[in-house]
């Protein structure tokens, strides 16, 4: 079976200097991929190299076979691959709702039931519709932020860090967020800083350092891994 | 002086050109916002603007309020048009190549202007123009349709802002550039439009100015510095800020004149540019910091 989404060797980098060297990785239907390492790991590079955002001089990227490497991020949004970034992921000056129209820029017609969707998913947001997305809390800003990415029907998910500077309380929220999405039959990716919650609750994992693969493997053999443990997990 | 004269001879007049400058104020916002450069070739496109109106008037016989939606028009295309001959080529550079740039293109709308209709002044209208009286105050049918024309446009276009989805585009483009382009927003579109908007709002400054004084080559090039200190009190970004730092520059160069030489007009935007920059940057409603 072909994997969804899959990078093979991405070697790349924002200039001239490769950052990636050559990373691998793949997210399956039905599936929640974590991303961990050490800060500066290259973890938001290799989320910007599938976005179309970096200079990528090697390997490739593929969406359900299809070859995306260097497409436009409005392609590979057509493609069906949605991208919630680590900062300045939202629209301040924009209302929750026009946060969410705008991420459903592409598609024409009646939105309504994306809507529904995404309010289903966040009621919190239903509530705050005509407030001004800046002046919402830490947690409802992610909550719109990945609304809005949501709203196209996305068939994979990037996260980055969607949990950073968040309570453990919205943090549980925001991963009973996730397996809703993944239920709801969107795959995801996500990075993120809480490589101890990340791993004890994604499908698979991939541990990242120095902008190369490090160690893989299901979320509880990675927690298993004393390297793992050692280098990443504060022992 | 009693109120009503100051109202009829400071009041008015200033309200009368703040609308004038609000409505070159709110272009310049826009590219400001969305394309993030100053513009210096607005006033001189605000020129043509008026001369194509005037064009229409005398050549071909237009009405005169029916020539204003024509140079909108005209100027628009050639806003658009000036965009992809050199600010697009120069887009992915730093922006004061771009600035730099735009004071090129100034210089050549406004040679433009001079070898097709001359330097001298002309206007719209021959005759004097005498002002009705409203309860002691007195307007003339122009003043009103200046400030009118300026209301109703800077409406339809927060209309168009708020309610249409290239509208809402322009917002998120102007809020946050890279997340407008992973929603898909297309930036080529969002440029279009934007530069058709600002050249009808350039075109509709520089014949409200005509109107209102005369035609003159140098006509928008000399309101370059009270648009932008308008642009710029209001907050850059903001539209109503546009509007209202418009008609308080409009208001302040008028009633400048009780105090100083009326020569020291034009300096009294300038003493406001400097002000705004020193004391509150971000303008009266808290526009973009740039
Ligand atoms: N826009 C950029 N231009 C140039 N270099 C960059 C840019 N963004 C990141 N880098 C560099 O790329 C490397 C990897 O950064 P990246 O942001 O991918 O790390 P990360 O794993 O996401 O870290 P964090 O956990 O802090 O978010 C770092 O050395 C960083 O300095
Ligand atoms: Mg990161």
């Amino acid at each position: 079976m072909t994997p969804l989404l899959e990078m093979r060797d991405v070697r790349g980098g924002y200039g001239d200097a490769d950052i990636l060297q050559d990373v691998s990785l793949n997210v399956a239907a039905g599936e929640i991929v974590a991303i961990v390492g050490p800060n500066g790991a290259g973890k938001s590079t290799a989320m910007k190299a599938i976005f179309g955002l970096l200079n990528i001089r090697g390997g490739s990227i593929t969406i359900e076979g299809r070859d995306i490497t260097g497409l436009k991020p409005n392609q590979i949004v057509q493609a069906g691959v949605c991208y919630v970034p680590q900062v300045d992921n939202i629209f301040r000056e924009m209302t929750v709702h026009e946060n969410l129209e705008m991420g459903a820029f592409l598609r024409s017609g009646d939105l309504s039931s994306a809507f529904e969707r995404v309010y289903g998913l966040f009621p919190d947001l239903r509530e705050r519709r005509r407030t001004l997305a800046g002046n919402l809390s830490g947690g409802q800003r992610q909550m719109v932020a990945m609304g809005r990415a949501l709203m196209l029907d996305p068939k994979v998910l990037l996260l980055d860090e969607p949990t950073a500077g968040l309570s453990p309380r919205y943090m549980e929220q925001i991963f009973q967020i996730c397996r809703d999405v993944r239920d709801a039959g969107v795959a995801l990716l996500l990075v993120e800083q809480h490589a101890k919650q990340a791993l004890a609750f994604c499908n698979r994992g991939y541990v990242l350092a120095s902008g190369s693969n490090r160690h893989e493997g299901t979320g509880a053999e990675l927690l298993a891994d004393r390297e793992v443990a050692e280098m990443f997990l504060g022992g | 002086m009693d109120f009503l004269e100051f109202v009829n001879f400071y009041i008015v007049p200033g309200l009368v050109l703040g609308s004038i400058y609000a409505l070159g104020a709110v272009g310049i916002t826009l590219v400001f916002a969305i394309l993030r450069y100053a513009h210096l070739a607005h006033g001189d496109m605000a020129t043509l603007g008026a001369f194509v109106a005037f064009a229409a008037v005398t050549l071909a016989g237009v009405p005169l309020y029916a020539a204003l939606p024509i140079a909108m028009v005209a100027t628009a295309l050639v806003a658009v048009g000036i965009d992809r001959l050199f600010y697009d080529y120069l887009r992915e550079r730093p922006r004061i190549v771009t600035v730099m740039a735009s004071l090129g293109v100034a210089l050549m709308v406004r040679s433009v202007v001079q070898v097709i209709w001359g330097v001298d002044a002309e206007t719209y209208t021959r005759g004097i123009v005498r002002p009705e009286n409203w309860w002691g105050i007195r307007l003339k049918d122009r003043e009103i349709a200046t400030v009118l024309t300026m209301i109703g446009l800077v409406l339809c276009l927060q209309l168009f802002l708020m309610k249409t989805k290239w509208g809402k585009a322009m917002r998120a483009m102007s809020d946050n550039p890279n997340l407008a382009l992973l929603s898909g927003v297309d930036n080529a579109k969002v440029v279009f439009v934007t530069w058709m908007i600002v050249g009808g709002l350039c075109a509709a400054a520089g014949f409200f100015l005509g109107l209102n004084t005369e035609l003159k080559s140098m006509m928008g090039w000399q309101m370059l510095l009270p648009m932008f200190a308008a642009a710029i009190l209001g907050g850059v970004g903001r539209i109503e800020g546009a509007v209202i730092g418009g008609l308080v520059v409009g208001v302040v160069e008028e009633v400048s004149v009780m105090f100083l030489p009326s020569e020291y007009k034009a300096a009294t935007a300038f003493a406001i540019l400097l002000v705004m920059l020193i004391v509150r940057p971000t303008g009266l409603l808290r526009g973009k910091v740039l």
